[in-house]
């Protein structure tokens, strides 16, 4: 079954076309990285699967259904978003703020069940927030306020999570937690994740698959060891410069550098 | 469970200073009469129940809907600094108030003044406005902001027109008009506005929880299943018409709503707004109770116009609960 398929989807703002003749298929259970240099229209993608902006023409079909016939509420079940950072500075809890997601679930009064309080408990564990659950959202660091936002997201319990550059803020440390938050989440249910990442080493070490736009177009879709083989050039037509790419010592994995 | 009782134990204290401000403010004035003289003495009592209590209380339920009001507009434009008045609706009924004034049509209508009908025309015609400008501006409040300060600005150009072109009596009316107060209560005006106010209050008491997710930023907000544009216009015209109906009845009466929903987020951060709105509407009310028990004392023979007490008094009192707020302030 697919999660998510796109067909023949074009975008602009206004007279500026953004994307063209998207076609892309992602199974289920994929992690896909969608890479590419600033103003491909990466973000945009993103923006249509979450329902953010609505589509002139083309498909768009999250596990079996036409998104663009669904309401706010039904989209809400399904595909869960989280942002490079929170536009405004949240002034509730980190227990409240997770708790927001559980809205589209909880009656007309917005009082939470038992199961909704175990969701988000949850949740708030399996990101390792738990211990700041009743901090104010701006007195926490930037690792904490990301891996909460995550936390929001996997309350929504959607099959689909959508991840906009989550990472670009952290350090290598706090990227590692917030990875391995994903990884806790993924191993207790079936995830279809798609993240945005300029990240090359990012995109191979937490992803199964990778999509690249150029130009408002797909330029690659497949498996990251595809991909690999056609770096480091691949890499160059993508965002116009050089990289590197080493393999390390006694490790199947690769580190990609624009250094030289 | 900490927090749980802190908010039970402020809500408490907030109903407490309520009930205290509505039992005690009716018995002061330039005379100040007790309870027991007021059933006694026939003169006194209609002082007390046909003028002071209908009074108190449109001080109370004015205050507290615009303190409520603010609030909404606050987490709808995510912006500490928008007030009710912030789309020009005050200005739309002080300038509707200001034509009625000056066709100086003496006639009473349901009880009401022809300048409260005046004013609530006004506010309905820049309602009308804001409306059109918040369905045609796709998710950009900042421009239905910018199109109210612009209502604003018209509407408070064409009352200086009038002000000027006006004669003595007229232009007095007009600039006393400005400044707000409920010293024209009656059962009537407090019929006026407490039925809208209620349905605005149930009605928006229900939908608080879209508020705490529309403060989450667009993109989340949408994401947790919220209609982003359909919520907010909910919010703005909602709120637009009880404005409209507040501002009428008692002219635009600054600070309360800006203060009041700021000085509970200090007493309690993290609040959500369905307690939030609560908190509000017992300390704005209060607070207007006060300041109106103070305009009528502290000038005798004459009463000052509540709105000049309101800043006077607001003012201060805020810059020090905001310099002794270690945090910033935010929504």
């Amino acid at each position: 079954m697919n999660a998510i398929k796109i067909k023949n989807l074009d975008f602009s703002y206004k007279n500026n076309k953004v994307l063209s003749n998207i076609n892309l298929t992602i199974e289920k259970n994929q992690k896909w990285a969608l890479i590419g240099k600033n103003g491909a229209g990466k973000s945009t993608l993103i923006k249509i699967i979450a329902g953010f902006l609505k589509i002139p023409n083309g498909k768009l079909i999250l596990l079996d259904q036409d998104i663009s016939l669904c309401s706010a509420k039904i989209r809400s079940k399904i595909v869960a978003y989280v942002p490079q950072n929170l536009e405004i500075i949240i002034p509730y809890t980190v227990f409240d703020f997770v708790m927001l997601a559980r809205f589209r679930s909880m009656g007309i009064f917005g009082i939470p069940s038992c199961e909704d309080i175990n969701i988000v408990n949850e949740a708030l564990e399996l990101c390792d927030i738990t211990h700041v659950k009743n901090r104010l959202m701006n007195s926490l660091s930037g690792g904490e306020i990301q891996r909460a936002v995550l936390a929001g997201a996997v309350a929504q319990q959607t099959p689909i999570l959508l991840l906009d550059e989550p990472t670009t803020f952290l350090d290598p440390y706090h990227q590692r937690q917030f990875f391995d938050a994903i990884e806790r989440i993924k191993s207790t249910r079936e995830l279809t994740m798609l993240m945005i990442t300029h990240d090359i080493n990012t995109a191979m070490s937490q992803c199964s698959h990778v999509a690249a736009i150029v130009d408002g177009k797909i330029f690659f879709s497949g498996t990251k060891e595809k991909f690999k083989g056609l770096c480091p050039k691949i890499l160059f037509e993508i965002f116009g410069i050089d990289f590197d790419c080493y393999k390390c010592e006694n490790k199947n994995t690769y580190i990609f550098g624009a250094w030289n | 469970m900490k927090k749980t009782n802190n908010k039970i134990k402020t809500l408490l204290v907030l109903i407490t200073l309520s009930l205290i401000s509505l039992i005690i403010c009716p018995m002061i004035g330039i005379n100040f009469i007790s309870y027991e003289n007021a059933f006694k003495n026939q003169e006194l009592a209609f002082i007390f129940f046909s003028i002071r209590i209908p009074r108190t209380l449109l001080a109370f339920f004015v205050g507290g809907g615009l303190a409520v009001s603010g609030m909404i507009y606050q987490a709808v434009f995510r912006n500490p600094l928008a007030d009710p008045y912030t789309l020009g609706v005050s200005s739309g009924a002080s300038l509707g108030a200001a034509l009625s004034i000056i066709a100086g049509v003496g006639i009473n209508a349901f009880g009401l003044s022809f300048v409260t009908l005046g004013a609530l025309l006004g506010a309905i015609a820049s309602i009308v406005l804001v409306y059109l400008f918040a369905c045609l501006k796709e998710n950009n409040s900042n421009t239905i902001i910018l199109a109210g300060v612009v209502i604003a600005t018209i509407c408070s150009g064409c009352i200086m027109f009038l002000y000027y072109v006006g004669n003595k009596h007229d232009s007095y009316r007009i600039i006393r008009w400005i400044m707000g107060g409920v010293d024209g209560a009656n059962y009537n005006l407090l019929i006026f506005i407490i039925i809208p106010l209620a349905i605005f209050l149930i009605v928006t008491e229900i939908f608080m929880p879209f508020l705490d997710l529309l403060i989450t930023g667009d993109l989340i907000a949408h994401s947790r299943g919220v209609n982003v544009k359909k919520t907010r216009n909910f919010f703005i015209i909602i709120t637009a018409i009880t404005i409209g109906f507040l501002v009428s009845a008692c002219g635009p009466i600054g600070f309360v709503g800006i203060i009041s929903p700021h000085a509970c987020r200090i007493i309690m951060p993290g609040i959500r707004h369905r307690m939030l709105s609560v908190y509000s509407f017992l300390l704005g009310g209060s607070f207007l109770v006060w300041a109106d028990a103070l305009a009528r004392t502290v000038a005798p023979p004459s009463e000052i116009p509540v709105g000049i007490i309101t800043s006077i008094i607001g003012g201060p009192l805020f810059l020090i609960m905001l310099f002794r707020e270690k945090n910033q302030i935010i929504l």
